[in-house]
């Protein structure tokens, strides 16, 4: 009798162990991450303080080459904690419910984000996002061969055909004709848009090709001298300055265009108080500083842009320029509608 | 216990799953998505309301279907140039390599070591304004300027692609030259025929079945090809793969390239089927 209640006693014991570890097991959140970027951002200069303050956790990446790929790869369902994207897309994700509020109270760099900055990651009075690396997107040219770029629509002019570059993105076409034309971009009319798409048919034989990767095939070609003239974000420019090509970076008319790079953390990640430690200490002065030193992107911490003396990155992200930010055009939110639209336009256009 | 039948069946099934898990049940998924109405990626959740939707928008964008025709043209000259090329490599290592045969065969299966995209890097930098033939043109005098159409052209894909394939389409025209029977040889040469005699009315029929296969085996992938494309191609140099790579990731219609990747599918097997029904292989080769 004594020898089956002991056995019992012992049963009821190991079960309640292994009940007690099972729910400690599921509380406990994943030590892992998984970050759904873009190509090259995994690089490690570009979360250095989280690895350092976790040199345990495992971190992964998956990569998205567009922002619609990215995108349709949180719609479908990817495992990444944390993504990366930029501006216009936002509501996107809010809409379908892919993203999930950030508690900026547990976020230690979160002060030294300018407020407007941070208005860029709010939809509806809440933070979903947190802006990250920011700059411009302009005409990047070879003063060898073109005296001065004034307007876009250097991209169109058959005097440096062979030599120009376009960004294969559907939206970025749009956009680059709008200015160019004085049309609002949020309000692209049908016939526009057919307007839009003979246009860069037509330019279509200029290009060199269309880069996809700016350091891959842009800014290679840029400083060997074979591109002239090129869409192209600064990172290039400062790039191509180190390099000591002659180039320079246009202010045209219609005004350079200004994006923002932005993360959110996945509504169904496991891991969201490892993914908001990710975010903070991307913006920790080392990690922001190695987006600006090493990589010519602009950060979103206001103090490591303040503390930029290099006169190559001076001129880039055009700091002493008072008037930047005035002629500067933001990246305007687009519909699904109008997404659709303008990267099934693109497609027709390398189709031809 | 099994059978000879059985353990036969029993063999084949991991192959066969695994074929049905990773090539069917895809190939199922992809034609299910094509009749799709929406644009952005799959909720299997979403009521089943098939449509022709994304097949009619693919029939009035002429320039898909045009695409499409420019790459199956790309795709039969690869494929041609390709056959031709590895078939004296094929015949090489076949009837005059001997002992060497297999220490030759190791040497042409030596750049599947590489990775491809090294290898059509490579490319980039020989066909490139100031690489390796545009030099040795300029070199010989055939050429004053480095010449533009080398790199980030048609021409560019094409040749990079008939590299990449040469040593693929050397191996099943081997395979049929080692099946034919040496015999059939002697017998001529005691008849009186020439190398030459021997060579058209032997070699080339009893090895025509490989070589056809060796076409189809390069022309096939060629026509979805999109890698090769987006290295060396340039803006004239995008292929039909290009644009169904397009739809799946910068403007995220999985729906829409479906509907263009089934189109290509069933256009390339009309055409591989056409072409067995007009070129008779048995009787070629019989």
């Amino acid at each position: 009798m004594l020898a089956r209640t002991h056995r019992l006693r012992v049963a009821l014991a190991t079960l309640a162990t292994t009940a007690l570890v099972l729910a400690s097991c599921q509380g406990a959140e994943p030590q892992e991450l998984l970050v759904l970027e873009w190509a090259g951002y995994e690089a490690e200069d570009f979360w250095t303080d989280f690895q350092t303050a976790n040199p345990e956790v495992p971190v992964d990446f998956e990569f998205g080459t567009t922002d619609a790929d990215i995108l349709s790869l949180m719609q479908a369902g990817s495992q990444a904690d944390i993504f990366h994207f930029y501006t216009g897309w936002q509501q996107f994700y809010v809409d379908e419910g892919l993203v999930r509020e950030i508690d900026t109270s547990k976020l230690t760099n979160w002060d030294a984000v300018p407020a407007d900055m941070q208005a860029l990651g709010q939809i509806d009075g809440k933070q979903y996002f947190i802006p990250w690396d920011w700059g411009f997107s302009s005409i990047l040219y070879n003063t060898e061969q073109i005296a001065e770029v004034t307007s876009w629509d250097a991209l169109f002019n058959e005097e440096y055909a062979g030599h120009v570059s376009m960004w294969d993105d559907g939206p970025a076409a749009v956009t680059v004709s709008a200015y160019i034309n004085g049309w609002d971009e949020t309000a692209i009319t049908d016939e526009q848009l057919a307007q839009i798409e003979e246009d860069w048919i037509a330019q279509k034989p200029l290009n060199l090709h269309y880069w996809d990767s700016e350091y891959e095939n842009l800014c290679p070609e840029v400083t060997s001298g074979d591109i002239w003239v090129a869409y192209a974000w600064q990172g290039c420019y400062a790039s191509a300055l180190y390099e000591g090509a002659p180039v320079a970076y246009a202010n045209p008319e219609e005004g350079r265009n200004s994006w923002v790079g932005l993360y959110g953390i996945n509504a169904d990640t496991d891991s969201y108080e490892l993914a908001l430690q990710f975010l903070d200490l991307k913006l920790a002065e080392l990690t922001c500083g190695n987006a600006v030193t090493l990589f010519y992107y602009g950060c979103a911490n206001e103090d490591v842009m303040a503390a930029v003396e290099d006169p190559v990155l001076i001129e880039a992200f055009g700091i002493n320029d008072p008037s930047i930010l005035e002629t500067t055009n933001f990246t305007p939110p687009v519909t699904a509608e109008q997404r659709d639209a303008w990267t099934a336009m693109w497609t027709r256009v390398k189709a031809e | 216990m099994l059978g000879r039948r059985g353990a036969l069946r029993f063999l084949a099934l991991p192959p066969y799953v695994w074929l049905g898990l990773f090539f069917v049940l895809p190939l199922i998924l992809i034609v299910a998505i094509s009749f799709r109405p929406e644009t952005g990626p799959i909720n299997f959740d979403d009521p089943w309301a098939p449509t022709l939707v994304q097949y009619q928008r693919v029939w009035e964008t002429e320039s898909y279907l045009r695409l499409l025709g420019v790459s199956v043209l790309m795709a039969l000259v690869v494929a041609g140039a390709a056959t031709l090329l590895a078939y004296p490599v094929a015949y090489f290592l076949a009837f005059r390599a001997r002992d060497r045969a297999v220490f030759y065969l190791v040497l042409l299966l030596i750049p599947f070591a590489a990775s491809y995209l090294l290898k059509i890097m490579a490319w980039r930098l020989m066909l490139g304004q100031e690489g390796a033939i545009n030099s040795f043109l300029q070199y010989i005098g055939l050429t004053a300027e480095p010449l533009d159409l080398l790199l980030y052209s048609r021409a560019a894909v094409i040749i990079a692609l008939i590299y990449v394939w040469i040593p693929f389409a050397a191996l099943p025209i081997y395979a049929a030259m080692q099946r034919i029977n040496r015999g059939h040889q002697e017998a001529a040469a005691d008849l009186g025929a020439g190398p030459w005699s021997r060579f058209w009315r032997i070699t080339v029929p009893l090895s025509l079945p490989g070589a056809l296969a060796a076409f189809f085996m390069v022309f096939i992938p060629t026509v979805g090809e999109y890698v090769t494309p987006s290295l060396v191609g340039g803006t004239e140099g995008f292929m039909y793969g290009n644009l169904i790579q397009d739809f799946f990731t910068s403007a995220a219609n999985w729906a829409q390239g479906s509907a263009l990747a089934v189109i290509m599918l069933v256009v390339t097997l009309v055409l591989v089927i056409v072409a067995l029904r007009v070129v008779d292989v048995r009787r070629l080769s019989s």
